[in-house]
């Protein structure tokens, strides 16, 4: 039963571990021991989370907060959408490299994949579409704040953009990357069409 | 509905029970257990004690032997002086409004 001991947040062990350690030595080994020490740690770890969170939360001054957790959390968006648009953006540079530079030996080296690819479920094809357009949107909207507020008795509007590089660098991506694919499928359809 | 009752809440029990004098986590449960009719989880105990320590309602004595034992602090003492006030006053005229029933 100590062993759950080690599910317990370190500063807290440091502190409270022994204490604890020695109380289970006087305690049966139960299931609903068992269960408490669980459910114990999960609370910590849960006070050790918000501890850490709640500051950061908190407005201290300076301009207003951003309202929502997009804003709050621009580079975890912009990564993010790195990771949702990566497996389309590896497939259409090496789409390009292969069927429109033609470099030697990528079409034959890259077949196999759009085999597979021609037997994957739909929804993989949907996705690989749809990444670019959702990395896009996971991009951007950190970088947009929207305010409507009344003055006066009128509605005032106020659009503030801002730049962050990360954020900017993977949108062109992603409209360079969607503007292929989408270019790719228009053609497809306005020329391949019965 | 969820239990709110002063049973639920281990730190007033805790509370309660220090305000007999120092105890050890163990004591403190044997101690729950025979007023309260209320087994306290060693889990519950301890994150009830840090949350209370931290408050600054209880504090830690040095040790006996390998044992820790817990006072009530006069902040400790003061807030559980208001808790169980508020409940007096909730009990009372719940009683009172089931006697005239």
């Amino acid at each position: 039963m100590k062993r759950i001991l080690r599910l317990y947040p370190s500063a807290w062990r440091r502190r409270y571990g022994d204490e604890l350690s020695d109380l289970l030595e006087e305690l049966p080994a139960t299931p609903a021991t068992t269960v408490d020490l669980l459910r114990g740690a999960a609370r910590l770890h849960m006070r050790a989370f918000f501890d850490r969170v709640a500051p950061r939360l908190a407005p201290a001054g300076g301009p207003p907060m951003p309202t929502h957790p997009l804003q709050r959390h621009p580079t975890a968006s912009a990564l993010v959408a790195v990771l949702i648009a990566a497996p389309t953006a590896v497939f259409v540079s090496l789409s390009f490299l292969a069927y429109q530079l033609e470099l030697p030996g990528m079409q034959a080296w890259l077949q196999p994949f759009m085999d597979g690819l021609q037997q994957a479920p739909r929804i993989v094809d949907l996705f690989l579409l749809a990444a670019p357009f959702l990395a896009f949107l996971l991009a951007t909207l950190p970088l947009i704040g929207l305010r409507m507020e009344r003055v006066d008795g009128e509605l005032r509007v106020t659009l503030a953009l801002r730049a962050r590089t990360l954020n900017l660098i993977v949108l062109a991506v992603c409209v360079v990357v969607g503007g292929f694919l989408a270019s790719h499928v228009l053609a497809e359809f306005l020329f391949e069409q019965p | 509905m969820a239990d709110r009752s002063p049973s639920s809440d281990p730190g007033l029990l805790l509370l309660i029970s220090l305000a007999g004098g120092p105890k050890h986590g163990h004591a403190m449960l044997l101690d729950v257990a025979a007023f309260a009719g209320v087994r306290l989880g060693p889990g519950t105990l301890y994150g009830a004690l840090t949350r209370l320590e931290e408050d600054g309602l209880v504090e830690a004595l040095p040790l006996e032997g390998r044992r820790r034992p817990y006072r009530l602090t006069d902040a400790g003492l003061a807030a559980l002086r208001g808790r169980l006030s508020g409940l007096n006053a909730a009990i009372s005229i719940g009683l009172a409004r089931v006697g005239s029933r």
